[in-house]
């Protein structure tokens, strides 16, 4: 188990770090060249107030969610699922649901180092499947979206609901107790408690669910003794 | 928008510009893909398992990926193909960076969209989408690896427990992300049920026919979705 371990380590954690945060510190100069390149070719750069100013605005809406939401999906993305997955983006409806999917299809035991293998694979083919279509329509235009009738277009506004329905089943009917002691959390904080900023709500609704089942693991194996 | 700005919004050079970004998510994907296969060898995975693995990600991906798709059109409008293009491609869904490029024009004191628009609250625009994501872009890259060692403390080395660790961690998630449209009711509640219970019935029908299990999922929420559309007049 320990030479597996360190197998593991040296032929994944490792590289899977060194590529990760390259590739991230890469992207952070990536994401600003537009702004350097509107600097370069139109001289226009705002002042110094003006960006201090823009970047107090954004972070006061999302700033919470830049720690949260890697924090809290940390368990299920895994290392090099949080690098491509908090790059590359759409979490909640591309990203958690490929891996899932992977893992289920792959039947491998979640957590274990198998299931990081299968996690990244589907992580990755789900990032190149979306950056295809993003791609295609960036440069098609309105006349790709052509091939789509009216009803269908408007069908996929709710296909988010029906990924978050499935998605949850499919880790519920494994574990069942689970499933059922998780759903009164969301809905008591949003539908009754109703103050909270979604930023405690989130890691409220998987820490919670955690604990839950952290308190039913030992109950469970109380009672097998 | 005046004729001007929107051939700037269109030029070639922010096309190269967000060429860039582009790449690096694909290339990152790329490496990440090797590695995973390297490892797959290292650790005697089967390679069909993994292709399997690879498959079901990319099926999976193919509904909501034309969601998002269908909502691009929207915002090339107004911050061209090739920014959206970038901005799509990583961290910050459309409302995100929408919402971001909006507080961006207002802090120059323009209204977003509007006839006022211009190429000084374009650049604005940039740098409330750049700012914004730099914040995910950020945190990821200094503390993934603590947030590694804290999950091993947590699991414990010992797989049963980390096994629903990681399931119950999915469980709250999408608990949170399915009860917002349980409680909007209507069609979106109908999807979320939908959707679920298609999930359990295609996951059955996958016991008997083993080949349709990487379906699945891709399936179940294609179904959910009709059913809610269909409810939706």
């Amino acid at each position: 188990m320990a030479e597996q371990n360190e197998v593991f380590q040296n032929s994944f954690i490792r590289p899977v770090i060194r590529i990760g945060i390259i590739t991230l510190l890469i992207a952070w100069v990536g994401n600003f060249l537009p702004c350097l390149y509107i600097y370069f070719r139109y001289g226009i750069f705002p002042p110094w107030e003006t960006i201090l100013k823009i970047w107090v605005m954004v972070a006061s809406v999302y700033g919470a969610f830049y720690i949260v939401e890697p924090i809290s999906y940390y368990a299920i993305l895994g290392l090099s699922g949080t690098y491509m997955s908090f790059l590359a983006g759409n979490i909640s409806n591309l990203r958690l649901p490929c891996s899932a999917m992977a893992q289920e299809a792959t039947g491998v035991e979640p957590g274990s180092q198998e299931a990081e293998v299968i996690s990244t694979l589907g992580i990755a083919g789900s990032v190149i499947v979306n950056t295809i279509g993003v791609t295609l329509t960036a440069i098609l235009g309105v006349t790709l979206l052509t091939v789509f009738p009216p009803f269908v277009k408007k069908a996929f506004a709710y296909i988010l609901p029906a990924v978050f329905g499935a998605v949850f089943a499919q880790f519920a009917i494994k574990y069942p107790v689970v499933g059922l002691m998780a759903i009164p959390i969301p809905l008591i904080l949003l539908g009754w408690v109703k103050i909270l900023p979604v930023w405690v709500v989130i890691p409220a609704c998987v820490f919670g669910t955690v604990a839950l089942a952290r308190l039913y693991y030992q109950l469970r194996l109380k009672g097998e003794r | 928008m005046n004729p001007e700005l929107l051939k700037i919004i269109n030029s070639f050079g922010l096309w190269v510009v967000a060429l860039i970004m582009v790449s690096i998510v694909f290339i990152q994907a790329g490496l990440f893909m090797r590695q995973a296969l390297k490892a797959a060898t290292a650790i005697h995975m089967p390679r069909e398992k993994c292709m399997k693995g690879l498959r079901a990600g990319m099926i999976t991906a193919v509904g909501p990926s034309i969601a998002i798709v269908i909502i691009m059109i929207g915002m090339m409008a107004v911050v061209g193909a090739p920014m959206t293009w970038m901005r799509l491609s990583i961290i910050g869904a459309a409302p995100t960076e929408l919402t971001a490029a909006t507080l961006g024009a207002k802090a120059v004191g323009v209204d977003f969209g509007s006839p006022q628009y211009d190429l000084y609250a374009f650049a604005a625009s940039n740098w409330g989408m750049a700012l914004n994501d730099f914040g995910w872009l950020f945190i990821t890259a200094l503390f993934a690896t603590r947030l590694e060692s804290v999950r091993k403390k947590v699991g414990g080395g010992n797989p049963a427990w980390l096994a629903l660790l990681t399931g119950a961690a999915a469980i709250g998630a999408f608990a949170y992300l399915m009860s917002g449209n349980l409680l909007a009711g209507g069609p979106k509640a109908i999807g979320v049920i939908a959707g679920g219970i298609s999930m359990i019935l295609f996951l059955q029908l996958a016991k008997r026919y083993p080949a349709l299990k990487e379906y699945t999922l891709g399936l179940a929420m294609v179904v959910g979705m009709f059913i809610a559309a269909f409810f939706a007049k």
